[in-house]
């Protein structure tokens, strides 16, 4: 295996400037709605005012007066013309313009479509859509919505072991405590956008979209187009955070194309963002833990309801994860959905962990201050190297390392334990702590490599880059797998014309890139070796296993070396392979789905002989005031192991994005609901609250080195993800160190602190 | 023109949401006498504008933002739409040398004045050494926000209002970034911050 991938330790861990660092600093970087398309056409939504019921009317009169005003599309006249979009998990979602039925406020009803994005906007104000309205049913305790049993994606029923219930009965020490997290929107700085232009039957879309070839198949299944005709292109997305891939509103923007024979280019406004795609659905959780005095667990329960729409099952189920974290005997774990007139919700960074690690790593803290126990040694006792659930080993399991370099440079030794012990002026001080884990994915991919005679190359595949430094991480493959300079590959990626690779989601694309791009540099490296030793030269005769490719040139086991102009010209003009990387553990077909567009994941937490996941640790200090209660957080520690680290530059600003993602999530983030119109309220970046540069503290990111060739070969476990889990947990902690006081709410608002001042 | 003919840019520092601030109502930009009646198709007024140094004459519908002249009929993308309500900062350009949100900047009112872009900021192909730190400090991800921010970290240092960490954090505070790159960024101006002084 090695041979087919290379050395994980030759190939990566130089911090790289990003490649397309020059374009993203100077402008020139086209995201989807900067791509230039002749004279388009502007569409504009509009959106519903009730959450649910009937369109009974739409009057386009006064709309269609105004000057520009091109067409209009509703259900009346385009209603049969696309297939219903799916939901993130495959199954059904919520209408737009395919039916009059309304299932939650702000749903497409019509798209306005004008010479100018000013007239466009004119007229959507201007189209009277008179409704049959019914009571709609907000969320949790709202009456109308509909409790039901949920089942894990694999089909398997969710984690139990043993008998959790008699051995919680039985605990000399356990915590039964009740967790709930809000509504979420990722709120990308991007806004979602559409640019559908025709060229005979022939579709392109400028979309950011974190699955080229899911977007094209999805677009293609909605219209009843072939594939091959279908192009999605994203070369830059402004931000994802699983917000971003296929939607219900591409299908109308191509249907408007279509019909005016022009280009139609949509931006969704910020405010109908939040209604039109996906979004992280609100949790309620039970965790019942049980504990010896000696700390070791005994029995973990952990129960989940999320806020569904009507017609969609989708949950995020965190309870997959959560049993896995700590040693026990007894486990049981159940969820459900609540379907409310809302928007059908989906993938949000660590969709599963970031909701139910808040419920997991409270109760931990809880268990730790009941045992008055330090809370890592809490962990440490019930660490473990093979996973509860399955039995089955660890690939690796760096969690202790995590915690003890956290710990140090934090100062951790430093805490007085008692709550409330540690001032500074009218400043509450609280330590806090929690575990951050997520599951190392690995999907198949496809490239095509090119090497030229320059000691050039060119690497192709539909990657997405949305901030991940994914154009690097291929340069930084090519490059050490074909010996020539990182600023010697061109990379071509965005464009689900090229190669496939599955979403950009679940941490996956990293590891999946640099396999199929490794593997297609091998299969160069093994054509000129094998020209190299057939003819007269310095290589002739040896065994081709022998011979690299090292500083731009062909390089012989006792040090002989040929140039690439020579070496490449042997074989042709260039040398270009074709390479498809199928991870050991997914069954053959997985490649041709992909193909597909469909999403083929060998998972973390779902394999045969092993499970794999990144783990880390987070120790957080938060100030609070003794009589305002404002919070403030001034600095914070992480460590994480995540496997190889490909460019310790970006995974920096990934891991650092991630945890000030969890701070956010503690602090600050939720979607307010007006609970009789169940319609959100602060859909705007004033109201919904992210952090601003003056709320962000210090951030010291540890990366500790764990070499995995188990999860695969290369040992690249992503890191996308994993930064916010767990984060929400560890200020809570910190939160009621200083105060006292357990919020099980979150956000921490001060408020929430002066309820019991 | 004469700088005393101008209304103010800018009176203060911002938050998030406070409009009056960074951006530029358009009734504070009322005071340049706007020649043109909206002339040819109705709504639409002639309108000319210095963008990088370089003259734009457009008949634009006088609803027309500056970001979408930019953006839509310049081909100038640059500049980026967030939130089109002064809430994020991706939009934020120069105008007169102030950091302006050209999403609550009609075009209209820009007539008259210098604009610069980020396209503008690079001279004879070589980076602006603001450029050039947030590359080397990775101040950025998916770099949406990016523009805005470098054209408000040029400004704030021109201000004078990044000579501490606390002063960068508040004064960068109208630019959202939801990569969350704040502390790379707040690297990459104290890096530029001595570089553009010296220049």
């Amino acid at each position: 295996m090695a041979d087919t991938f290379g050395d994980p330790k030759q190939l990566f861990g130089k911090p790289t400037p990003r490649i397309d660092g020059k374009a993203k600093v100077t402008g020139s970087a086209r995201f989807a709605s900067d791509e230039p398309v002749g004279n388009p056409a502007y569409a504009y939504l509009v959106t519903s005012r009730i959450a649910k019921g009937r369109v009974t009317a739409i009057k386009l009169d006064a709309a269609k007066a105004v000057p520009g005003v091109l067409d209009i599309l509703t259900h009346g006249n385009v209603g049969g013309q696309a297939k219903p979009a799916k939901a993130a998990d495959g199954g059904p979602n919520t209408p737009t313009l395919d039916s009059d039925q309304v299932m939650h406020d702000g749903q497409i009803v019509a798209v306005v479509i004008a010479d100018t994005y000013e007239a466009a906007r004119e007229a959507a104000g201007k189209v009277a859509v008179t409704y049959a309205a019914e009571t709609p049913s907000a969320t949790f305790g709202s009456k109308g919505v509909k409790v039901a049993s949920h089942k894990s994606r694999s089909g398997k029923p969710f984690p139990k072991k043993g008998d959790a219930a008699r051995a919680y009965r039985a605990a000399p020490v356990k915590v039964d405590a009740r967790y709930s997290t809000p509504p979420q929107h990722h709120n990308a700085i991007e806004l979602f956008t559409s640019t559908c232009e025709w060229d005979g039957d022939h579709l392109t879309v400028y979309e950011p979209t974190q699955a080229m070839w899911g977007s094209k198949a999805a677009i293609a299944a909605q219209l009843g187009l072939e594939p091959e005709n279908v192009r999605v292109v994203g070369r830059y997305i402004g931000g994802a955070f699983g917000g971003k891939g296929a939607n219900a509103y591409t299908a109308w923007v191509a249907i408007a194309a279509k019909r005016l024979n022009r280009p139609v280019k949509l931006v969704v406004t910020r405010e109908q963002g939040f209604t039109v795609r996906s979004w992280r659905a609100e949790t309620r959780q039970q965790v019942r833990i049980s504990a010896g005095k000696d700390g070791r667990l005994t029995s973990f329960f952990h129960s989940g309801q999320e806020v569904t729409s009507r017609p969609s099952q989708y949950a995020v189920a965190g309870v997959e994860v959560t049993p896995r974290m700590y040693a026990c005997p007894n486990i049981d774990t159940k969820v459900e959905v609540v379907h409310a007139d809302r928007p059908t919700p989906g993938f949000m960074r660590a969709p599963a962990e970031t909701p139910y690690f808040f419920g997991l790593e409270s109760a931990m803290d809880e268990l730790a201050w009941k045992l008055n126990m330090d809370p890592v040694e809490l962990r440490r006792i019930n660490d473990t190297r093979d996973d509860p659930v399955t039995g089955l080993p660890f690939s690796t399991r760096s969690l202790m390392q995590c915690y003890d370099a956290a710990a140090a440079k934090f100062g951790w030794s430093q805490r007085s334990a008692k709550p409330g012990s540690m001032t500074d002026a009218d400043w509450l001080i609280g330590y806090g702590c929690a575990t951050a884990t997520y599951p190392a994915n690995v999907a198949p991919a496809a490239a095509r490599l090119t090497l030229t005679p320059d000691g050039k190359a060119v690497a192709a595949i539909a990657g997405h880059e949305m901030g991940t430094g994914a154009y690097t991480v291929v340069a930084i493959t090519a490059a050490g797998a074909l010996g020539i300079p990182v600023d010697k590959v061109k990379v071509l990626m965005g464009d689900s014309d090229l190669p496939p690779l599955t979403i950009g989601g679940g941490s996956n694309n990293a590891a999946s890139k640099a396999h199929v791009v490794a593997k297609a540099a091998g299969e160069i490296r093994k054509r000129l070796a094998e020209a190299a030793v057939a003819a007269n030269g310095p290589f002739k005769g040896l065994d081709p296993a022998t011979l690299t490719l090292k500083d731009g040139k062909l390089l012989g086991p006792s040090g002989q070396t040929e140039d690439l102009k020579t070496a490449v010209s042997r074989v042709g003009s260039l040398v270009e392979v074709y390479a498809e990387n199928n991870p050991e553990g997914l069954p053959p077909e997985a490649m041709a789905n992909t193909y597909k567009g469909q999403t083929a994941m060998l998972r973390g937490g779902g394999r045969k002989d092993h499970s794999a996941f990144s783990f880390g640790a987070h120790f957080v200090e938060v100030r609070v005031h003794r009589l305002t209660r404002e919070i403030r957080v001034p600095r914070v520690v992480s460590a994480f192991a995540g496997g190889t680290i490909i460019n310790p530059l970006t995974a920096y600003s990934q891991y650092m994005g991630g945890v000030i993602w969890g701070l956010s999530a503690a602090l600050f983030e939720a979607t307010d609901l007006h609970q009789a119109q169940a319609r959100y309220v602060n859909n705007d970046l004033a109201g919904y609250v992210i952090p601003v540069n003056a709320d962000t503290p210090s951030i010291d990111v540890i990366m500790v080195d764990e070499p995995d060739n188990t999860t695969n070969p290369l040992g690249i476990k992503g890191i996308g993800e994993i930064g916010i889990t767990g984060m929400n947990a560890a200020v809570a902690n910190a939160v009621y160190h200083a105060t006292g006081i357990r919020v099980r709410d979150l956000p921490i608002r001060p408020e929430k602190l002066l309820a019991h001042a | 023109m004469d700088d005393q003919t101008k209304p103010p840019l800018r009176d203060g520092p911002s938050r998030r949401g406070l409009f009056g601030a960074f951006g530029l109502a358009a009734g504070a930009l009322a005071a340049p006498p706007v020649a043109a009646a909206p002339t040819g198709s109705e709504g639409h007024a002639p309108v000319t504008l210095s963008v990088n140094g370089r003259e734009h004459r457009l008949t634009l519908d006088v609803r027309t933002t500056l970001l979408d002249a930019l953006r839509e009929h310049m081909d100038l993308t640059g500049a980026k739409k967030g939130c089109d309500h002064g809430q994020c900062g991706a939009c934020t350009v120069h105008v007169d040398g102030s950091r302006v949100l050209s999403c609550l900047t009609l075009a209209i009112s820009a007539e008259g004045r210098k604009v610069v872009t980020i396209e503008g900021l690079a001279k004879d192909g070589e980076l602006h050494p603001m450029q050039q730190a947030f590359i080397d400090h990775d101040g950025f991800q998916c770099g949406y926000c990016t523009p805005g921010q470098i054209m408000s970290a040029v400004a704030c240092v021109q201000e004078g209002h990044a000579a501490t960490d606390d002063d960068i954090r508040e004064y960068m505070s109208g630019n959202l970034c939801r990569c969350a790159a704040y502390p790379r960024i707040v690297a990459a101006i104290r890096q530029a911050r001595g570089q553009m002084g010296a220049a």
